[in-house]
């Protein structure tokens, strides 16, 4: 699978959240200025509803999460573990930003990210 | 079948024959500590189920199912990679060859080998003892033989009358049996009551229907005349009964090792030194199988203590670190039997030339001793009856070793409020050999709830009996610590919510970024990015003081779910439109259109509890279109996604009322519209009533209004919903403007001072000084606030704006309605997601449980299964979902 280009850098809201459509799955981007621009698939695994890209962003115990909209489950951009329950977790996509372009690659999976 | 090791094995094996209570703990601490990498671990249950609880045995009972007991499972263990071998009986040990054989013969063989075998019941050699409906008191399959033995039973005995056979005889009466325990001292639980506890424990018992029989042995037990058995006693009286249990105490199973010449006591257990370690090499014994020092232990801290004592020294022998040592443990116990409160400490029945004082309380059923030793000054042991509150203290006294300073009857004597005094290396969790010191130490770490505490030092883990305590010492050492951070509102800031507002009010700080840098902790500042509680909070600040647009680019990142949106976010992931209708008052041409707008987008319609109209299951993307037909009728937003004002609901009022005094329609409109749009600490509902009928129900509202013959009469704090409170009258037949000029005061003042999250009513109730604080504030201005909470209040309603009439005029806004940020790939909405009942549309959950949570907010009794053409009431959310199903399949 190959980088997919998916809007123009500036179509991203700086701080929050924003759902792409990618090769047939909801995505949830988020961007965070300098300190990153993160990938995940947009389904809250606790409700199975697509509203990942709907939630605040939190800064806790030295990582970055997203709050669920619906119950508030807070899952790491950075690793798609979630707090509250160990047994759930979201599927993190690689994604980055090239020549004002954001891209994002779904066939890698896991907790990585990159810069 | 069996696998004798090879040295072509990588990793030495550590069997652990036994999986109760002390062998499970042993594998859990192995597990904390990583030693599960390091061992290839296999472990042996001979019951069929894994480790479960057998303090609360009893509980079974009340359940009917062992679930609630569980404390392992083969999964949990197989995570670990370790093997978890049920129904399997080790029947032999070979130490020369360091091998196990099970009944049906396999072969397994060991590096370091845990014996955890436990104990049985003993039966006494009483002749009959064998006839059948003659049982024990130990295991789930005990209990399960009891529970059926039972059907066909009207009575029960139980033979023993220590702790278990209590236990035992709390089970029989559970099954509504006419319930019996003989005992053969003169006096129940003889090993830790003194005769005047066991008298008053008896007394209780007996008060609660079941019969007791001291003194008395039995001889044999033969048939019966009018019960199955005859229980013949050595007073030549007897006993009829049905069913009888066991439970005259315990022997340790020590099989395996009486095999194999390791050394046993003379009266049974396996002897261990202060390792755990047996005669055998690298053969351990834990818990009651284990003899030390002449002493069996019996309960299950100390089996625990030895759990981890062979684990330190089976880990010191991988890694070189020291190994503990286990030093005998205290016996002292707190239980509650049949519903009674009993305890006993140390020499809990006394001993020569003791000093004692007791208190015998005949009124409130309790009895209380002290045994001091010869000088008075030393607490030895003590037995509690009726009311063991004082255990803990007395336990930490007696445990401490220390003087007592005061008469010793004042240890009775405790104000029950008064902070509880524990020396630092008081053990709070006996389970887990928790000390205050460990508490506090991480409480000083910033482990400031009860979760985290649990979490890292294990305390109230175990029996979870010393949970309140365990609060009390992180409550008493946060505020021995003066801690701010106990009121700060999250992580990020050390203020509470009406320290915020005033910071955000004297600097003139408006958005957040300048907020989490000027007063949020060191590190928050430094991310700037906050979390879900501190945002939303920040952003409800803003609002009160400045009253922008909510989704202007400095705000739009900050509000919670529904804000966000301006929309009320729903299970499905759609949203609801709740547009204004101001006292519940709509002409009928606004009503049709209403109808339409609803109709042309499929939206669910229903009536709300405050007197408007709820559209649900609008897309994300749909809601521009809905508000945009919605505005061109005339609605504006009705701010049902805010924390702010909601409905003012009203009675029809004297316009057509035949008994109405006021027209309740028309100010309670007004007041709507003066309040709309204010952001408050959570939403705001109001009512007007048109006389003292009161068919709005003001009084369960935030603010309520009823008419007098002479004015208005002001209610404040009333409540519905969970915690349901009646307004407090506030001042009786007011003109309409001063009503409004105190709802004016009353509003800004509880936005300024509340808490995050608090409904008028639990903020009226924590005013120090309550309604009349409130009154003087608010009428006769004792804090000269009156002018300032009027202007602020004036500045929101001159500001009012409806968000979405905002919205729809700056493209640049919607672009947040958007479903995707690359609509040209946009699917197609999934139709599937909804089906249809009574005429309207509902949604299917998204996937098969679509969260329980969810599920459970739903009104389930008013789901019927329409396509099946039955008039079947789905009752529980299993059922909802396989119907949801169906239809969607249809």
């Amino acid at each position: 699978m190959n980088w997919l280009a998916i809007c123009e850098e500036s179509a991203l809201p700086v701080f929050g959240g924003i759902a792409a459509w990618v090769e047939g799955k909801a995505v949830a981007i988020f961007n965070l200025g300098e300190q990153g621009i993160f990938a995940m698939d947009n389904t809250d695994p606790a409700t199975g509803v697509g509203v990942l890209s709907r939630g605040l962003i939190c800064d806790l115990q030295g990582d970055i999460f997203v709050a669920s909209p619906l119950h508030k489950q807070h899952y790491s951009l950075t690793n798609g573990q979630c707090i509250e329950d160990e047994s759930l977790s979201v599927e993190l996509y690689r994604i980055k930003c090239e020549q004002g372009k954001v891209l994002i690659n779904t066939a890698i999976v896991g907790g990585i990210n990159d810069e | 079948m069996g696998c004798i090791k090879t040295g072509l094995d990588l990793k030495p094996k550590l069997l652990v024959i036994g999986n109760g209570m002390v062998g499970h703990h042993f594998i859990e601490q192995l597990c904390d500590q990583g030693m599960n990498e390091q061992f290839e671990v296999e472990v042996f249950g001979c019951e069929k189920l894994p480790a479960y609880d057998r303090v609360q045995l009893s509980k079974y009972f009340e359940t009917g199912s062992p679930d609630a007991l569980m404390l392992a499972s083969v999964d949990e263990y197989a995570k670990r990679g370790i093997r978890l071998h049920l129904g399997k009986e080790i029947v032999r040990l070979d130490t020369e060859n360091r091998t196990v054989y099970s009944s049906d013969d396999e072969i397994w063989s060991y590096d370091k080998l845990v014996l955890a075998t436990g104990s049985y019941p003993f039966v006494p050699p009483i002749q009959g003892k064998d006839r059948p409906q003659c049982l024990v008191y130990r295991t789930i399959d005990d209990l399960e033989q009891i529970s059926r033995a039972a059907l066909s039973a009207n009575s029960g005995v139980v033979i023993g009358g220590g702790l278990l056979g209590l236990e035992a005889a709390n089970a029989l009466l559970t099954l509504g049996l006419d319930t019996h325990v003989v005992e053969f001292a003169p006096q129940l639980m003889p090993v830790q009551l003194n005769d005047k506890a066991g008298e008053l424990l008896c007394e209780k018992i007996q008060a609660l229907g079941v019969s007791v029989h001291t003194s008395r042995a039995t001889t044999a037990i033969v048939a019966g005349e009018h019960a199955r058995h005859r229980m013949m006693f050595n007073d030549n009286t007897f006993l009829e009964t049905d069913l009888i249990v066991f439970s005259a105490g315990i022997r340790p199973q020590d099989t395996l090792a009486r095999q194999n010449c390791i050394e046993v006591g003379e009266r049974g257990g396996i002897a261990v030194d202060d390792h755990s370690l047996t005669s055998a090499p690298d053969v351990y014994a834990i818990g009651e199988c284990a003899l030390w020092e002449q002493r069996i232990f019996g309960l299950v801290a100390p089996g625990y203590q030895m759990a981890r004592v062979a684990l330190s020294h089976i880990a010191a022998g991988v890694s070189g670190s020291a190994a503990t040592q286990f030093k005998g443990a205290d016996m002292s116990t707190k239980l509650k039997l049949l519903g009674v409160d009993v305890a006993s400490i140390g020499e809990s029945r006394g001993f020569e030339n003791a000093q004692y004082v007791e208190v015998s309380d005949n009124q409130s059923g309790t009895y209380k001793k002290l045994w001091l030793d010869e000088t008075g000054q030393y607490l030895k042991g003590a037995v509690l009856v009726g009311d063991a509150s004082d255990y803990s203290l007395l336990l930490n006294q007696y445990l401490s070793g220390e003087k007592i300073e005061t008469p010793a009857i004042s240890l009775l004597q405790q104000d029950s409020d008064a902070p509880m005094a524990f020396n630092d290396d008081a053990i709070i969790c006996s389970c887990h050999q928790v000390t205050k010191a460990d508490i506090v130490e991480r409480v000083v770490a910033g482990d400031h709830s009860l979760a985290a505490i649990k979490d890292c030092t294990k305390a109230a883990s175990g029996c979870g009996g010393c949970g309140a305590l365990v609060q009390e010492i992180i409550s008493q050492t946060m505020e021995a610590q003066g801690l701010e951070t106990q009121k700060g509102i999250c992580s990020h800031f050390e203020h509470d919510r009406q320290a915020l507002f005033h910071l955000c009010q004297v600097d003139n700080i408006s958005n957040f970024t300048s907020l989490i840098g000027k007063h949020g902790t060191v590190d928050a500042a430094k991310r700037g990015l906050g979390c879900d509680i501190c945002k939303p909070l920040a952003a409800s600040i803003f609002s009160s003081l400045e009253n922008e647009y909510v989704l202007a680019v400095e705000h739009a990142n900050l509000q919670d779910s529904n804000d966000a949106y301006l929309g009320n976010l729903q299970k499905d992931g759609s949203y609801s439109v709740v547009p204004r209708i101001a006292g519940g008052e709509i002409t009928p041409d606004k009503l049709i259109a209403l109808g339409e707008i609803a109709k042309r987008h499929d939206l669910y319609t229903k009536i709300t509890g405050g007197q408007r109209i709820d559209l649900f299951g609008a897309a994300l993307s749909e809601l521009p279109t809905i508000w945009q037909a919605l505005i061109e009728q005339g609605f504006e937003t009705g701010h049902a996604y805010g924390k702010s004002l909601r409905t003012v609901k009203s009675c029809v009022g004297s316009t057509w009322c035949r008994y109405g005094v006021q027209d309740s329609v028309g100010m309670a409109i007004e007041l709507e519209n003066r309040y709309k749009g204010l952001r408050a600490p959570h939403k705001i509902k109001f009512a007007v009533s048109g006389c003292t009928r009161e068919c709005a129900e003001a009084q369960s509202k935030d603010i309520g209004v009823i008419a007098t013959d002479k004015g208005w009469n002001l209610y404040v704090g009333g409540n519905g919903g969970m915690r349901p409170r009646h307004g407090d009258l506030f001042a009786t037949d007011l003109s309409t403007s001063v009503l409004m000029q105190y709802i004016d005061r009353i509003l800004i003042f509880y936005t300024r001072t509340a808490s995050r999250l608090q409904r008028t009513s639990v903020w009226l109730e924590s005013l120090e000084g309550g309604l009349d604080y409130l009154k003087s504030v608010i009428i006769d201005d004792n804090l000269g606030l009156a002018a300032e909470l009027e202007i602020q209040m004036q500045k929101v309603i001159s500001t009012y704006q409806c968000e979405w009439k905002t919205s729809l005029e700056s493209p640049e806004f919607l672009t947040r309605f958007s479903e995707f940020v690359n609509p040209v790939q946009e699917p197609n909405a999934d139709v599937e997601q909804y089906r249809y009942s009574r005429g309207q549309r509902f949604p299917v959950d998204a996937k098969g449980g679509a969260g329980t949570i969810s599920v459970k907010n739903i009104d389930l009794c008013t789901v019927d299964n329409d396509l099946d053409g039955l008039a079947t009431r789905v009752s529980s959310a299993e059922l909802f979902e396989v119907s949801a199903q169906k239809e969607c399949e249809v």
